[in-house]
């Protein structure tokens, strides 16, 4: 059954996940160089650039970058809750407006809420807050879209009979909540947190315009250093900030089955 | 005399301009197995869930043992319900399924351990407290949904389409089970279901519901052989209908009528008045016989063999009447019926057998 | 509950309060003053507040802006196609192979997502520059003797972005793939029609809106995409954002900063208008 087409079609599959693995394969091998050029193959092998990457110059940006994306998720899943419960099981004037603002940042470029937040914290004299406040609330606004629709989703996917079921067996409105609802949706929220916290570690066009020295995430930082040209340095920074969502999925796998949120996921690089 | 177990009255919900339940009265012994019957999109589930009060109505009355309930919220009208998809919590047991009506309550540990034991013994689930929702198969998920329901000993138990997921062989096993069970324990039961074998096979009265109303409510019997409307004769079972007009006045319940095929005398039925009637007739109350073969009394038409259906245990024949409408005669399939398609033949029934509905 | 809903109307006001205050200020005000600052005349950060058309008239009057607006277009064009003809086979293969590493394939190929996009483009910088991997291998064998100027050129761009949303139209592909009726196909080899044929004559015109969709997701992404840009790109290489970045933060030029925002503001909402029209699965 599996005739010529298919074998071909394998073939093919096989050169395209060359192409989507092998840059970042190629990255961490790059990360071994014993020189300070990125060679590829490494030339030599040293361990030298990866401690190098723990220098306070970078090991600061990834705290910051983390604590960021921390705080980023669990606010964003504070305001996705609340959103995704009304979208869900409420009719109310405005719903299609105010759920399309919400979604607005999946869909509008991150570019341009970045610069529009730049402009207007500046214009009406909260300057002051670019850097840490202003990330937090660009983070926020282009990561709420991910928890809300993680959320959502579990809410969709739960049987609206199994509330039915626990209030006709004699819980109050509080009880359902705290006994059904919650426990069924909370796999959804931890996966939506996690979401969120992607997200914004791996922002850069929010970040660019809106952090300031001392206080950028660390692909700001990266992104700036690149002016000095490409260092082994950055290879092993760049791997290690993979590691740290990679880590995420992986506990997030243990709650919930990935692949059912992943495709969900659909977000913007 | 004691309250029914429920009584509804004048209830009626509106989607929108679309009233899905339009003035139901309905009231339930106790005790009683009533079945909801009807198409889909007929209000039978809507009935059940304000029932159950996940709708509000908006006017009427319900009524549960003689209290009106129509304004409390459901998790205080004290119902076991058993959902189409069971609905059972995904996150807890078996046990902690069937136990949370009792936790809901504030009943003791040792009490709720014992009942619960008690409520899974009741199924036949006896060592399946520890399993999850997603380990069971469909039959044993609808018994542990079904423990949920009774282990709270509510005062009336609702089945909204219980079965309709189930494969056949299964879906007549569950049948069976769960009328015994209703009939032990003798709690008052609303079933909602479209399958008018579930219906024929379980209840204690019918309530054939069309558009929103009842259009008839009586036994399985009086449903099947006494049908009060041509909705009701022809969703139940299947039937011969033949327009008629009443030739003279009725006497003694029976009336001499006219109709394309022949003159006919049947039962009065639910039409006593009025010229143009509808005759019915079921397949299996209408024999055939050979020419002047008819006995005594009977109504006779002469008729012609379409076509002969062989469906196992019967003969299904197609006839074609004197004015040329279809028929359909069930025989039974005796191994001694010769029939030919285009053999003239006569078909003929008792006017007992006749019913008279009113005319379309 | 149903008749929580209707008893009630207060409960989801409340529940959106907060966060809809939050969206209105931080991001529909600002980008509505985006908007409006595009047409206003501004001396470096300072509007002056006179309402003008010279800002979008000075961006597309000078040659490098307007090359750089239609070079962000050519290269939105190239990688969406890019990404289409490559995402198809992997999404069929996906959706319809039966081994048992399948799920461990479709988390492989979304895996991307996961990483920066800066750690996406470093590998590709690492293979094109003068030398990169490219280049090291091509001297080796001997075809030049000279290193390629592969870096930095808009065909490194489009690699570099193509790769990177590549995901993106996998997982849209995969969807309309999943969609479909296995029936259908099934029906029409039974009716004759090859492997070839019934991909060409059913399965590809059915999973269309898909196509449609990936292509303006990964084009609407690759327009607005910064980082890529700039690290394979350099001065004679200028998109869109790269400019954005520089007015905005380098020229202090923020009159022509946020025009050349707003083009890219209202073509994504045309692109996204254009997918519902088209029929498409909704982007986002």
């Amino acid at each position: 059954m599996r005739s010529g087409p298919w074998i071909l079609l394998k073939l093919v599959v096989g050169v395209i996940y060359v192409f989507i693995l092998g840059p970042i394969l190629i990255t961490a091998a790059v990360a071994f160089n014993e020189s300070n050029r990125s060679y590829f193959p490494p030339r030599g092998f040293s361990l030298k650039w990866w401690g190098e990457a723990f220098a306070p110059q970078w090991v600061q940006p990834l705290m910051f970058s983390l604590e960021l994306a921390a705080l980023t998720a669990v606010v964003a899943t504070a305001i996705g809750v609340p959103l995704a419960f009304a979208f869900q099981r409420y009719e109310f004037p405005g719903k299609t407006l105010v759920r399309t603002i919400t979604l607005g940042p999946l869909i509008l470029p991150t570019l341009v809420t970045g610069i529009a937040l730049l402009q207007f914290l500046t214009v009406i004299g909260l300057g002051r807050w670019l850097g840490y406040w202003a990330l937090l609330i660009g983070h926020v606004i282009i990561c709420l879209p991910f928890s809300v629709r993680t959320i959502a989703i579990s809410l969709q996917a739960m049987p609206g009979s199994v509330e039915n079921a626990a209030a006709g067996l004699g819980a109050g409105p509080l009880a359902v909540l705290r006994y059904v609802t919650f426990p069924i949706i909370v796999p959804g929220i931890f996966a939506g947190m996690a979401f969120a916290f992607i997200h914004s570690f791996t922002d850069i066009n929010m970040s660019l315009f809106i952090a300031k020295p001392g206080q950028r995430p660390v692909t700001v930082a990266i992104m700036s250093f690149l002016d000095f040209g490409f260092a082994p340095t950055l290879a092993a920074l760049s791997i290690l900030s993979l590691a740290i969502p990679l880590v995420l999925v992986a506990l997030l796998g243990r709650f919930v089955g990935i692949g059912n949120f992943l495709y969900q996921e659909q977000g913007r690089g | 005399m004691a309250d029914p177990a429920l009584r509804l009255q004048a209830l009626v919900k509106r989607f929108g301009a679309h009233a899905a339940v339009d003035g139901v009265d309905l009231a339930v012994a106790l005790g009683e197995f009533v079945t909801l019957l009807g198409p889909s999109g007929c209000g039978k589930t809507t009935t059940l869930n304000l029932i159950a009060g996940f709708l509000a109505p908006d006017s009427g009355f319900i009524a549960l043992n003689g209290r009106l309930v129509q304004d409390l919220p459901p998790f205080k009208r004290d119902l076991g319900m058993v959902f189409q998809d069971y609905a059972l919590f995904p996150h807890m047991s078996v046990a902690d399924n069937v136990a949370f009506g009792l936790k809901m309550r504030g009943v003791s540990r040792e009490e709720t351990a014992t009942r619960v034991a008690e409520a899974l013994s009741l199924v036949k689930l006896d060592g399946f407290d520890a399993r999850r929702p997603n380990q069971l198969s469909g039959g044993q998920r609808q018994r542990v949904a079904l423990a949920r329901a009774l282990v709270i000993r509510p005062a009336m138990l609702l089945l909204d389409e219980p079965l309709s997921n189930l494969d056949l062989k299964l879906r007549e096993e569950m049948r069976g089970e769960i009328s015994a069970l209703q009939r032990r324990l003798g709690i008052a039961t609303v079933f909602v279901t479209h399958d008018q074998d579930e219906a024929l096979t379980m209840s204690d009265r019918i309530a054939v519901m069309s558009e929103g109303r009842i259009e008839q409510i009586g036994t399985p019997a009086e449903i099947y052989e006494r049908p009060a409307t041509r909705f009701v004769a022809s969703f139940i079972g299947s039937i011969n209908i033949v327009p008629a007009k009443v030739a003279e006045v009725p006497v003694n319940g029976f009336a001499r009528l006219e109709t394309p095929a022949g003159p006919a005398i049947a039962h009065v039925g639910s039409a006593s008045s009025g010229r143009s009637v509808m005759l019915t007739i079921r397949p299996e109350r209408l024999k055939l016989a050979e020419a002047g073969g008819a006995p005594a009394g009977a109504v006779a038409w002469s008729a012609r063999v379409v076509r002969v259906v062989y469906t196992g245990a019967r003969l299904e024949v197609q006839l074609r009447l004197a004015d040329g409408s279809e028929a359909v005669a069930e025989a039974t399939n005796d191994g001694r019926t010769s029939l030919g398609e285009g053999q003239g033949i006569v078909a003929w029934f008792r006017p007992e057998d006749a019913w008279i509905i009113a005319g379309a | 509950m149903i008749a929580a809903v209707q008893s009630r109307p207060i409960v989801p006001f409340l529940l959106v309060l907060l966060p809809a205050a939050f969206l209105l200020f931080f991001f529909v005000i600002p980008t509505a003053f985006l908007l409006s600052a595009s047409f206003i005349e501004s001396d470096g950060v300072i509007m002056t507040g006179v309402w003008t058309t010279q800002n979008y008239a000075d961006l597309l009057s000078r040659p490098l802006y307007r090359q750089a607006i239609l070079r962000t277009f050519l290269i939105g064009i190239a990688v969406g196609v890019i990404v289409i003809v490559l995402s198809y086979p992997l999404a069929y293969f996906l959706v319809r192979t039966t081994s048992p590493w399948r799920g461990f394939l479709i988390a492989l190929s979304l895996s991307p997502l996961l990483a920066s996009v800066i750690v996406r483009t470093y590998g590709w910088w690492v293979i094109l520059n003068r030398e990169g991997a490219v280049n090291t291998a091509l001297l080796s064998i001997g075809i030049i003797d000279q290193p390629l100027t592969l870096l930095p050129s808009s065909m490194a761009i489009t690699i570099g972005l193509s790769h990177a949303l590549l995901p993106y139209g996998v997982l849209t592909i995969m969807a309309s793939l999943n969609g479909l009726n296995p029936n259908i196909e099934r029906a029409a080899m039974s009716l004759g029609a090859g492997r070839i044929r019934t991909f060409l004559t059913v399965t590809l015109p059915l999973t269309w809106p898909g196509i449609v969709g990936g292509f303006l997701l990964a084009f609407a992404i690759a327009i607005s995409a910064y980082a890529t840009p700039a690290i394979l790109g350099g001065p004679g290489t200028q998109v869109m954002a790269t400019l954005i970045r520089n007015f905005m933060v380098q020229a202090l030029d923020w009159a022509l900063g946020s025009a050349m925002g707003a083009i890219l503001l209202v073509s994504s909402i045309a692109l996204l208008l254009i997918t519902s029209a088209l029929g498409g699965r909704r982007v986002g």
